[in-house]
């Protein structure tokens, strides 16, 4: 089994990086919604890291829930095609401002699939988080209301984003020399 | 929601003391799982920020993923009873080495039956890492592997446990003055 030092291209964003910019981020956040109640959704697995780093930065009283999707057909939900939902919300978002927490968008259909079927529940507001915006990927429009960082296209683990279901735990955001990556059986 | 410091009683595990903790368990789980794979799963939603604090000091080759579970008949999951799983993991735990990251272990009922269950799927092992250990509440009995400070019987909120839903994100373990918190 490789290690990730055997195919890292580069460290992207860095650990102290990520750091600043959620505090950065924290700090917009809880001026935006203050004297008002959120819920944080944090959409599972990719996006554990960032919410747990981030809500540590509101300063603002607010809920957290989960959610976990993948697409019909293809493998990761980054393709297109509809959204399934794996793990609803407990929360009943009628009324409610809601943050929605992602790890990276890319060609933003899985999101947008996500907000408009939220937006079938009747919440008050929903805004987005992403850490990682690969812009140039898109292709379908989709609002996101609070960016980290713009990162080129590619392929990109650490800091909660997997290569394969490894590599979450590591700090920073790495890139993968993908011609040096062997893919484990 | 009620500010937290109108109702905070002590802070029962600081900052400093919690991460240095969870350094120390994370060093165990990499000498112990030297060499090894490891998949630690999370139990949603309360030990979120524990498991990614933890995996951040693991440098042993691993896997995350995430559970939850409820009680039939209780509103609340430290009752007794079974275990009704309301998202599964995605891995199949087969031959694997299994870490299982909890951030309360109460009466141990909810614990002792994922574990059971997990148990049925034949991973190569399956252990518990639990932040805290209300020990004194145990009502049957639950092997914690790694376990990161035993507390006494009090209401404690911050750094994953909720209040009422609220104040998980505290980056401290604290405990709630009944007499001053007012819920909603």
């Amino acid at each position: 089994m490789q290690n990730y030092t055997d195919f890292i291209d580069e460290v992207l964003v860095s650990a102290e990086d990520i750091k600043k910019r959620i505090s950065e981020l924290g700090g917009q956040i809880s001026r935006d919604y203050e004297g008002q109640e959120l819920l944080v959704v944090c959409l599972l697995r990719g996006a554990i890291t960032f919410t747990a780093d981030l809500t540590r930065q509101l300063t603002i009283s607010h809920e957290l829930d989960c959610m976990s999707l993948s697409s019909y057909g293809m493998g990761h939900y980054a393709s297109s095609g509809n959204v399934r939902v794996n793990l609803d919300l407990l929360t009943n978002i009628e009324g409610r401002h809601v943050l929605l927490v992602e790890d990276i968008v890319d060609s933003g259909r899985t999101l947008a699939h996500v907000l408009a079927m939220l937006r079938t529940r009747d919440p008050l507001s929903v805004r987005v988080c992403v850490l990682l915006d690969k812009k140039m990927r898109r292709e379908v429009p989709v609002q996101v209301d609070y960016i980290g960082f713009d990162v080129p296209d590619k392929y990109v683990f650490g800091y909660g984003i997997d290569i394969d279901e490894r590599f979450r735990h590591l700090p920073f955001i790495g890139s993968a020399d993908l011609s040096k990556y062997i893919r484990p059986a | 929601m009620q500010d937290y410091h109108e109702f905070l009683a002590e802070i029962l595990i600081d900052k400093q003391t919690l991460q240095k903790r969870i350094r120390e368990l994370a060093e165990e789980i990499n000498r112990d799982y030297a060499g090894e794979e490891l998949l630690l799963i999370c139990i949603l939603r309360g030990a979120l920020p524990f498991l990614v604090d933890l995996m951040r000091h693991v440098t042993v080759l691993n896997a995350i993923d995430c559970m939850a579970i409820s009680s039939y008949g209780a509103g609340a999951r430290s009752a007794t009873g079974n275990v009704r799983v309301t998202y599964d993991l995605q891995t199949n735990i087969e031959g694997k080495h299994v870490l299982l990251v909890e951030d309360i272990v109460d009466s141990g009922h909810t614990i002792a039956h994922v574990l059971e269950m997990l148990q049925t799927r034949r991973p190569e092992s399956l252990k518990v890492c639990a932040l805290l250990d209300k020990a004194s509440r145990r009502e049957v009995v639950v092997p914690i592997h790694y376990r990161g400070f035993v507390i006494e019987n009090k209401f404690v909120f911050g750094y994953g446990l909720d209040i009422d839903e609220y104040y998980r994100n505290l980056p401290f373990v604290a405990v709630v003055d009944l007499e001053k918190y007012k819920p909603e």
